[in-house]
């Protein structure tokens, strides 16, 4: 539920980028310029007290940032461990055999890297030329239809299982493959429709226009030119739209009961009733393909690149 | 440059991704099985999942070939709101909900708004043989298939003498501050059965009753006096927190941060065994009144697929074989009649059986139960 | 082109959310039947609309108690969570040091870390054998108080998860800043503090309004962090919600509840609309 909220929120902001972008630029062409760091300025940090004060800030931010992951990731290989031993007295492996040898959690794990991919890719193809229509034509109810697409999502989700369930019911889509992508893929749809919106905004019209002037088509212009240059901030979306279909729970076992029960369903059962290990060996596992994908997209995400999606015409 | 890679890059990923789809939906399609499925909802504790997981499943399928039972388990309640959502739409609309049978304690909602099968429709003859006095309070729509009841356990390193009354025991908990807990009861039966028998313990026979036959939302009042004892047991409660779940409450009782508590019998006697409890853990039964008990009851779902073979899977659970085996494991009482079962069992059972455990409240006074406990007690 | 994602929101979550308000007013009939014949304690008419189910439940003392356990910890949430991803943000924009690189990518751990896990990843790391009390223990504090089930515990996990978004927001709205304008100030013999103050701060409005108005939204319908990490009661509206359904069997009461974080949502939801609106004109006025 959680990652789904925080792509919304992006949505959001690059909604506002697209609104504010004048104050942020306004009279300051300079602003196009990529924004490198300042070199270091020693002047930040003058004196020894702001550098004590600052070394306490990163060393508690570490502890509370990586602390708990570090922590249950110990938990993970450790025999008994009691408190209060600052580490555990003798190491196992029990716990990931445990897992391993149960086909449940392997079946469920199968799936949860079947569905994230398809319902980014489904995601991707609905909405991106929903994006491109919201950044490239002033149709009427046009923001009344892009807050809304937020607006809803707003709603916890608890309270509209049961009538969920009947539309799907009436759909004939209970228990299917296809119900399953759709229930994942209602999380992702705003921030796959605004994030793109946003980039789509940035790139100039001139640019298309004078592709298209030389002759290219509309389907050329948009696959040499203004596909290219949003690339990044698409990239974005779908990472966020692959993490929000990878941590559904609910929704997923609501439609999927009884062939697609995902990992995070898994995951309430073995961290609330498992041995602790069990619970850690599987949220490490679970962690696993999160933390690859953040390593190859940390550079777009962290980078500028999201604030490439800022810089709007 | 870098951009056209990366548009590269996209596009190549959906392709990828596409593909997949075109892949697995056509692998779907050929992978049908010929054998019949059985889908069975458990919800509860580890325990539960053990017990069909490793025993009752792997029994009844090595006797029947071509029948396969599958288990989706959850724990306690985490997915009791989507199941129910599908189930009643399911039912209303007579379309099958993906599930045949519930072991939950979502089966006694499901029994009383009429989603399940009622059982003088059961086909299968050990249905014949449980006790006729379980089925009132579901409306005659759901079967026992075990029975369990909730106990007193005490650490008898610490606790010499045990309390063998309940205004002893709250004496007990007055005396000895944070050693004591018990689980919030929409969490778990252990500790609503705790707070039921507080709330009980000054209630007259007749209104207890009708609590337990049915629905009696104009008597709740007469809860007011228990429910202002247990609000003042707040500040004797470990650490003045209600845990969350009947395996949390073990687990204090295991790292031994509380002494005494009340815990399902079978649950505490399982973990006794499997040496998660400590041997030094000992249980006993309270008296006037007594910690209530009951039984843990099997829902055949209205629209369910392939009721015969379902029935024939209650038929094999309600055998004296399996039951056996749910005593073994569970520790839990059988629902069938004790001369039914082998000598051996009927001796250890002389003087208890499910039925004649202490009944709780029917469903829906559970319900209300556990929301005015919310309210006035923490 | 919209009409996809539109029609797949409306089917499946816009329809849905109408069929609950109307049930909460009191009509059971169509889509709510199937509600309405489970539920206990409801409140129906046949004609018009009743409140009742709202005055029943916004009577009621404990959901009183969670309602402000709800708006504190979303209050401090949101204020944290906006100071901490200030100081990252500002920290990464003034230096290129490798240990500014550390810190921004450690405070984007969470962004990819299933909320399940990293509930319970907190609750393990503050619990009465978790790593706090561990280090508190061995440096004397032996009776250093168990934050695990309380809300403070929910309040940490909350901040948490919501960083890396503060985060990246704030980055990149100081990245919009272009650095000739930082330079000409340090170059006219302004203070750093004062070009944070001056040139910094009135830049990055949006993006701070985004990121309170985001995580405060967040936080108040949050439900896996609450649940997994928070004390019995009073906890936050979330688990509420979910207590009502299926420990009370009163579904009308949850969709109340569900109703409340959805307007409370919504009215934060518009102070954001106001700030973009109201800078959107100011910026038209200057061009």
């Amino acid at each position: 539920m959680g990652k789904r909220a925080h792509g919304q929120t992006l949505g959001v902001a690059v909604m506002s980028a697209i609104e504010s972008e004048g104050v942020v630029l306004g009279g300051l062409p300079e602003a196009q310029l990529p924004a490198a760091p300042l070199r270091p300025r020693r002047a930040v940090v003058r004196g020894a007290a702001h550098r004590i004060a600052g070394v306490v800030f990163i060393v508690c931010l570490l502890v509370f940032m990586i602390g708990p992951i570090a922590w249950l990731a110990l938990r993970a290989f450790s025999g008994l461990w009691q408190y209060p031993q600052l580490y555990p007295k003798d190491w196992t492996l029990s716990g990931w055999r445990q897992v391993f040898n149960d086909p449940n959690l392997r079946h469920s794990m199968r799936l949860s890297f079947e569905f994230a991919p398809i319902v980014t890719a489904a995601s991707t193809v609905i909405c991106l030329p929903a994006a491109y229509a919201f950044s490239r034509y002033r149709f009427p109810g046009r923001r009344f239809l892009l807050i809304s697409l937020f607006a809803t999502n707003a709603f916890p989700k608890i309270g509209l299982y049961i009538s969920m369930a009947g539309v799907f019911y009436s759909l004939n889509l209970m228990g299917t493959f296809l119900g399953v992508v759709i229930v994942q893929l209602i999380g992702t749809v705003v921030f796959m429709t605004w994030i793109p919106a946003a980039a789509f905004s940035a790139i100039p019209r001139s640019l298309e226009e004078a592709a298209r002037d030389v002759g290219a088509g509309p389907l050329r212009v948009f696959f040499r030119v203004t596909f290219p240059l949003a690339a990044p901030a698409i990239l974005v979306a779908m990472i966020l739209s692959f993490l929000a279909s990878f941590d559904e729970a609910q929704g997923t076992f609501l439609v999927g009961v009884p062939n697609y029960i995902t990992m995070p369903t898994e995951m309430y059962t073995l961290v609330l009733n498992y041995p602790e290990q069990v619970a850690a060996v599987f949220s490490i596992l679970l962690a696993i393909p999160s933390v690859v994908l953040m390593a190859f997209a940390r550079k777009h995400v962290m980078g500028g690149r999201l604030a490439e999606g800022f810089q709007l015409r | 440059m870098k951009r056209k890679h990366l548009g590269a890059i996209v596009v190549v990923g959906l392709a990828v991704v596409l593909a997949a789809v075109a892949a697995t939906s056509q692998a779907a399609t050929t992978r049908q099985a010929k054998t019949v499925t059985i889908n069975l909802y458990a919800s509860g504790d580890v325990n539960v999942q053990s017990l069909w997981q490793q025993y009752l499943i792997p029994g009844f399928e090595k006797q029947n070939k071509g029948i396969k039972v599958k288990l989706i388990f959850s724990e306690h309640g985490v997915n009791d709101t989507p199941t129910l959502a599908r189930i009643g739409a399911a039912v209303k609309q007579r379309k099958w909900p993906g599930i045949d049978l519930v072991d939950a304690g979502l089966v006694t909602t499901l029994a009383t708004d009429g989603l399940t099968q009622p059982v003088k429709k059961a086909t299968a003859p050990n249905i014949g043989n449980v006790d006729k006095k379980l089925l009132t309070p579901v409306h005659g729509a759901a079967i026992p298939y075990r029975g369990s009841s909730v106990v007193l356990a005490y650490d008898s390193n610490n606790v010499a003498a045990p309390p063998k009354t309940l205004s002893a025991l709250l004496q007990w908990i007055r005396a000895h501050p944070g050693k004591f807990t018990y689980n919030s009861p929409n969490t778990g039966g252990s500790g609503y059965s705790f707070a039921e028998t507080v709330v009980d313990s000054f209630m007259t026979q007749n209104v207890l009753t009708q609590m337990q036959q049915g629905y009696a939302p104009q008597l709740e009042s007469n809860w007011k006096q228990g429910f202002d004892l247990l609000h003042s047991l707040n500040q004797y409660v470990y650490q003045g927190v209600y845990p969350n779940g009947n395996q949390a409450v073990l687990d204090l009782l295991a790292k031994g941060q509380i002494w005494v508590a009340p815990v399902w019998s079978d649950q505490a006697l399982t973990a006794l065994k499997t040496k998660q409890l400590p041997a030094s853990i000992h249980l006993t039964q309270i008296a006037s009144p007594s910690f209530t008990g009951g039984a843990a009851y099997l829902g055949v779902l209205k629209t369910a697929r392939n009721k015969v073979d379902v029935y024939k899977f209650v038929n094999y659970i309600l055998s004296p074989a399996a039951q056996t085996q749910i005593i073994n494991v569970m520790s839990g009482f059988p629902a069938i009649p004790l001369k039914l079962m082998p000598k051996a069992i009927q001796n250890k059972f002389a003087d208890v059986s499910a039925n004649s455990l202490r009944p709780t409240y029917a469903q829906k006074q559970q319900s209300d139960f556990k929301a005015q406990w919310q309210q006035t007690v923490p | 082109m919209v009409l996809p994602p539109v029609a797949v929101i409306a089917v499946f979550i816009g329809f849905p959310v109408v069929a609950a308000i109307a049930y909460t007013l009191g009509r059971a009939g169509g889509p709510n039947s199937v509600v309405a014949s489970l539920g206990q304690r409801q409140f129906i008419v046949q004609k018009g609309v009743t409140f009742d189910a709202y005055r029943d439940i916004l009577s009621n003392p404990t959901i009183h108690r969670d309602l402000w356990a709800t708006v504190w910890v979303t209050i401090v949430v949101t204020l944290v969570v906006v100071a901490v991803s200030w100081a990252i943000a500002l920290y990464l924009r003034l230096t290129d040091s490798w240990l500014a690189r550390t810190i921004s990518a450690l405070s984007v751990v969470p962004l990819f870390i299933p909320v399940v896990i990293a509930s319970y990843a907190i609750l393990v790391f503050y619990a009465s054998d978790g790593f706090i009390k561990t280090v508190a223990y061995h440096l004397g504090f032996h009776g250093f108080p168990t934050l695990g089930y309380t809300l403070t515990c929910v309040t940490l996990g909350e901040i948490w998860v919501n960083i890396p978004f503060g985060v990246l927001m704030m980055s990149s709205g100081l990245n919009g800043v272009p650095n000739n304008l930082i330079e000409a100030a340090r170059d006219s013999g302004a203070t750093m503090p004062r070009v944070v103050r001056s040139i910094l701060l009135p830049m990055n409005v949006i993006p701070t309004v985004i990121v309170a108005t985001f995580t405060a939204i967040y936080v108040l319908g949050s439900f896996t962090v609450p649940y997994l990490t928070g004390p019995t009661a009073p906890n936050l509206l979330g688990p509420s919600m979910a207590n009502f359904f299926n420990s009370f069997n009163q579904p009308q009461q949850a969709e109340v509840l569900a109703i409340v974080v959805f307007v409370l949502a919504l009215g934060i939801g518009a102070v954001y609309v106001w700030a973009n609106v109201r800078t959107g004109r100011r910026s038209g006025l200057q061009s």
